[in-house]
């Protein structure tokens, strides 16, 4: 890695990149196959590697590989090995510094391409059709799994065995319960992503087909509309916040918003509310609604950082003293979904009435079918990226707190630092240990290392990823990596283009108007509370879930991301201009520097301040 | 035919308000298309009309035809110098021929209606040509028509439709009638004459469209879809200080506008640099060009007011007429959104943008199936 070779076309190549200070041996981190090799030195200096900021804005911890082994496994396996998408086969990744770059496998041998449409027609065609019946069956799917996580138990190591280990039948020692559990735990974790990506592809393809069959009949259609002609009206996306909205007129009624001041802790709220017999009510209410809606994430949810609302309550309560103060401003804060029914429906009517009679018919089509498959395309983050994601990082925090309460590890969080199979591994030198009661090597060798990589870590997030490796592509063809993340021959060349520098970044228009403001730049989770009142967010990709901080921004800029990802959908709702795909906006732009942003032309400025480093 | 009341039967013009399509024929495409407007309830100045039978009239009364048919009869229209001269000998002729008396007092009985309440000052008109043909009102055409703006007193009204006719025999006029009869025909049988053709390029007639002047304080031209692109959702909207002039004639950088016909709202503006614009002359006669005071050339010239009410109109106009439209349009000084909005002029947009980029028709599964890669079932060539 550390060898110097010239960059091949615009981008640099992978081989040419060289570990920030002081963060030799990043390496270690990450398994064997992430890493640019020699072996393969060949073919992937040749690739074109985008990073995918959208997914893994910040480096990996070495636990949360899991999340970049298991989508892809799964998406794999669907698009190349179940659907047959003819032109692409999966998605391969390499870890660089801690940063994730991916790169689609394209399928070029023509008849290779014609075979697979066959398998395509027919499987792609089957999901279509029965598409309610299927989505259906998959929240099933998805609802025992979650409950089978959390009935999942980490069992303890005790002294002495319980007496039905000695004198029941079917009762197993806890050194193979506690492996059988991390087993089925990262198994678990596989599924989900299974299923995760079972309607996906399909899912946005349909989607994606209305927008571009829009754009090429009406160029000037905003974004914004399709999405409105599309969107759900009762949105699972939006109940969280919906919930809260309710909670928060409550408390007015009740006579209680006094509780809700601006700069309170959730606790602090909670124990005045305990106080009153009505307050007692209200937090009485407010269990129930956090069952399940309080299993939003804090993030877009493939990092353990990102806990859920029933961890760090912040953002929710953050969010209830908003619509508080909004309703004693006289706001009317409930989305209007009469209004937003009867004006998606007036849309679809008036563009459809604008077409020409031949191409009438495919539109009123597309749309009902965006319309079947939307419910999937809002609703899965709900379930994967957020309920389960939150869930199964705590059940791997509480391995963790074993490892730790066995000296294993300093802290519990630790855990996060080892990759998933030196966690098997230090379980297993645990379970000897423990059945053996001879003295373990884990709580020598586990600590350094841990401590090491969080000082690794540290430094690589301090480090600018560049938007792209290797040779820049003639065209981007493949349509997995157009759909999911608006990486467009356009924005390739683009980012080529800002390798030079300037003062302007482009990217996609993805909800109108023009605002200028002071740019927040975050690139952690951790950094959404620091996000003040009118400014811009500036982010490798907005997350739906931060929907609560939505309603303090005036416009948001990301890295990467296009027209249909949660994060523009959710954007267009709350009427903030939005550019995204920009492809190095959080690298260019520094928190306290003046942008505009002109969401309708895909243009950030950067006005005045310092540029970035 | 006449309004109620109305004594004297009027042979040469009609109130704008009675024409429609049928009319075009005698009355020309700028009149007749007027009337399409009033008749739709769009908001267009009072006005009157005149009619071919005028002219005319006016050519046999005067003895004119023999002279225009000789001079023409000979020329080729290769031989630019010859068509100058000619020209400027018809147009002297024409301007300094007598006005009939019965279309004289007509002009004069009609114009004196427009004055209508105020009866203080003579009303300021604009005196159109309307001409004939069927693409008579096409922008490649217009070009070539004559409008005199601001004309007050009924012997100025006179004298501004004697050179609507005279317009007729311009050099661009009488060499873009012999392009289109050579195109027609082919060159070696190209006449300049009026006698013998028929159609567009046959013996050339013209109406002549007298309306009040809008005091504008904007105006401007808007295409009921993307010109560029052929949009159908989009209304673009080029809007200046003053009088049109200086944005058809391209005088001015206007602002322009791109608007959602579905929705109304902005989907693009850029503020122009708007130096020039023309007013009324001082004293009421005719038009002056004159400098934008620097702190409203790049002010945006429309409120938001103001481009909902231009959608409106857009969608109004589009509507009656079936096609997208080209308006020229203006926005008087006095009085206020949206009754203040005036149409002078609708068209249909004629270089139809091509969308040869537009995806072929398909089922929507075969679209989905497409964006996956698997192509279309082959199809017959």
């Amino acid at each position: 890695m550390a060898r110097s070779t010239p960059a091949l076309g615009a981008f640099p190549s992978p081989f040419s990149i060289e570990p920030p200070p002081d963060c030799a041996g990043w390496e270690e981190m990450y398994p064997y196959y992430a890493l640019f090799d020699e072996h393969r030195r060949e073919t992937d200096e040749n690739r074109f590697w985008f990073w995918n900021s959208m997914h893994f804005p910040v480096p990996m911890p070495a636990f949360d590989v899991i999340c970049i082994d298991s989508p892809y496994q799964a998406v794999g396996a669907w698009q190349n090995r179940v659907f047959a998408v003819p032109p692409a086969m999966g998605i391969d990744y390499r870890i660089v510094n801690g940063y994730v770059y991916i790169s689609g496998n394209p399928v070029t041998d023509p008849a290779m391409i014609a075979e697979r449409a066959g398998f395509f027609q027919a499987r792609a065609g089957y999901y279509y059709e029965n598409w309610t019946e299927l989505y259906g069956k998959w929240r099933a799917k998805m609802e025992a799994l979650i409950a089978e996580l959390g009935d999942l138990r980490v069992p303890a190591l005790p002294d002495y065995e319980p007496d039905e280990v000695a004198f029941g039948d079917h009762r197993n020692t806890a050194f193979y319960e506690l492996l059988d559990a991390y087993g089925r735990a990262l198994r678990l974790c596989d599924l989900m992503w299974q299923h995760h990506f079972e309607f996906l592809l399909l899912g946005y393809g349909a989607y994606g087909t209305f927008v571009e069959f829009c754009k090429g009949h009406l160029p000037d259609i905003p974004d914004q509309h399709i999405a409105q002609m599309v969107a759900g009206i009762d949105v699972l996306l939006f109940k969280p916040d919906s919930e809260l909205r309710r909670l928060a007129r409550l408390a007015i009624e009740k006579a209680l918003d006094a509780a809700f001041v601006e700069g309170r802790t959730p606790d602090e709220i909670d124990a005045e509310l305990a106080q009153s017999e009505a307050g007692r009510r209200w937090l009485a209410e407010l269990e129930k609604v956090k069952d399940p809606w309080f299993n939003m994430a804090t993030g877009d949810g493939l990092y353990h950082y990102y806990r859920s609302w029933l961890d760090d309550p912040s953002i929710p309560y953050a969010a209830l003293i908003g619509h508080v103060a909004a309703l004693k401003a006289g706001e009317q804060i409930e989305r209007p979904t009469a209004e937003i029914e009867r004006e998606r429906d007036r849309l679809a009517q008036e563009y459809g009435a604008l077409l020409d009679e031949e191409s009438r018919q495919p539109f009123h089509d597309l749309l009902a079918l965006s319309r079947t498959v939307f419910p999937y395309v809002e609703e899965h983050k709900f379930f994967c990226d957020y309920w389960f994601l939150t869930k199964w990082w705590n059940k791997i925090r509480e391995f963790g707190a074993l490892l730790a309460q066995h000296g294993f590890l300093e802290d519990g969080e630790d855990v996060f630092q080892l990759s998933r199979h030196e966690v098997a591994s230090a379980l297993d030198e645990l379970v000897l240990s423990w059945a053996t009661g001879g003295q373990p090597a884990g709580p020598q060798h586990w600590p350094p290392i841990a401590a090491r990589r969080k000082r690794i870590l540290d430094r690589l997030a301090a480090w600018t990823p560049p938007p792209a490796l290797g040779v820049t592509p003639d065209a981007v063809t493949d349509p997995m990596t157009i759909m999911l993340w608006g990486v467009t021959t356009e924005r390739v060349q683009e980012w080529a283009r800002q390798q030079d520098g300037g003062l302007v970044l482009n990217g996609a228009a993805a909800s109108p108007g023009t605002v200028e403001g002071i740019a927040r730049v975050v690139r952690s989770v951790d950094e959404v509370a620091d996000i003040r009142d009118g400014e811009i967010l500036v982010c490798g990709s907005t997350s739906p879930a931060w929907a609560p901080i939505f309603s303090k921004i005036r416009a948001t800029v990301t890295d990467v991301g296009g027209v249909m990802s949660h994060a523009a959908i959710v954007c267009r709702e709350y009427g903030l201009p939005a550019v995204v795909g920009t492809g190095s906006a959080t690298a260019r732009i520094t928190t306290g520097q003046t942008i505009r942003v002109d969401g309708s032309e895909g243009v950030v400025t950067l006005l005045v301040g310092e540029e970035g480093e | 035919m006449t309004a109620p009341g109305a004594a004297p039967v009027a042979r040469y013009s009609r109130s704008l308000s009675t024409l429609s399509r049928a009319d075009e024929p005698r009355f020309g495409g700028k009149s007749s298309g007027l009337g399409e407007l009033l008749s739709a309830g769009i908001q267009v100045p009072a006005g009157f009309a005149l009619c071919t039978a005028a002219f005319r009239t006016f050519l046999t009364e005067a003895g004119l035809q023999s002279l225009i048919d000789e001079r023409l009869a000979s020329l080729s229209p290769d031989d630019l110098g010859g068509v100058q001269s000619a020209c400027a000998e018809l147009t002297e002729a024409i301007c300094s021929a007598p006005m009939p008396a019965a279309v004289q007092e007509e002009i004069a009985r009609a114009y004196g209606e427009l004055g209508g309440h105020s009866s203080d000052a003579a009303a300021a008109v604009a005196v159109r040509s309307s001409a004939i043909g069927e693409d008579s009102e096409s922008a490649t055409f217009a070009g070539q028509q004559q409008t005199f703006l601001w004309v007050a007193g009924a012997h100025n009204v006179i004298d501004a439709v004697r050179d609507c006719w005279a317009s007729l025999y311009s050099p661009t006029a009488v060499s873009y009638r012999a392009r289109a009869a050579s195109a027609d025909r082919g060159p070696a049988s190209v006449a300049l004459g009026a006698s013998g053709a028929s159609g567009a390029t046959g013996p050339p007639a013209m109406g002549v469209a007298v309306q009040v002047m809008v005091d504008a304080l904007v105006s401007g031209v808007m295409f009921t879809c993307n010109p560029v692109s052929g949009d159908p959702s989009t209304i673009a909207v080029n809007a200046s200080w003053g009088l049109g002039e200086a944005v058809v004639g391209g005088e001015v950088t206007p602002d322009e506008y791109r608007l959602s016909k579905v929705t109304g709202e902005v989907l693009h503006e850029r503020i122009g640099d708007k130096l020039v614009e023309y007013v009324a002359a001082p004293g009421g006669a005719g038009t002056v060009r004159r400098d934008v005071a620097p702190e409203r050339q790049n002010l945006r010239c429309l409120s938001d007011t103001e481009l909902r009410a231009l959608v409106e109109l857009a969608r109004r106009v589009e509507r009656h007429f079936g096609s997208h439209q080209d308006i020229e349009w203006a926005i008087a000084r006095n009085g206020s959104s949206p009754t203040n909005l005036f149409v002078l002029q609708s068209r249909p947009v004629t270089a139809v943008p091509k969308r040869d980029q537009k995806p072929p028709a398909s089922t929507a599964i075969a679209l989905v199936m497409s964006t996956f890669g698997v192509d279309p079932a082959p199809r017959d060539t």
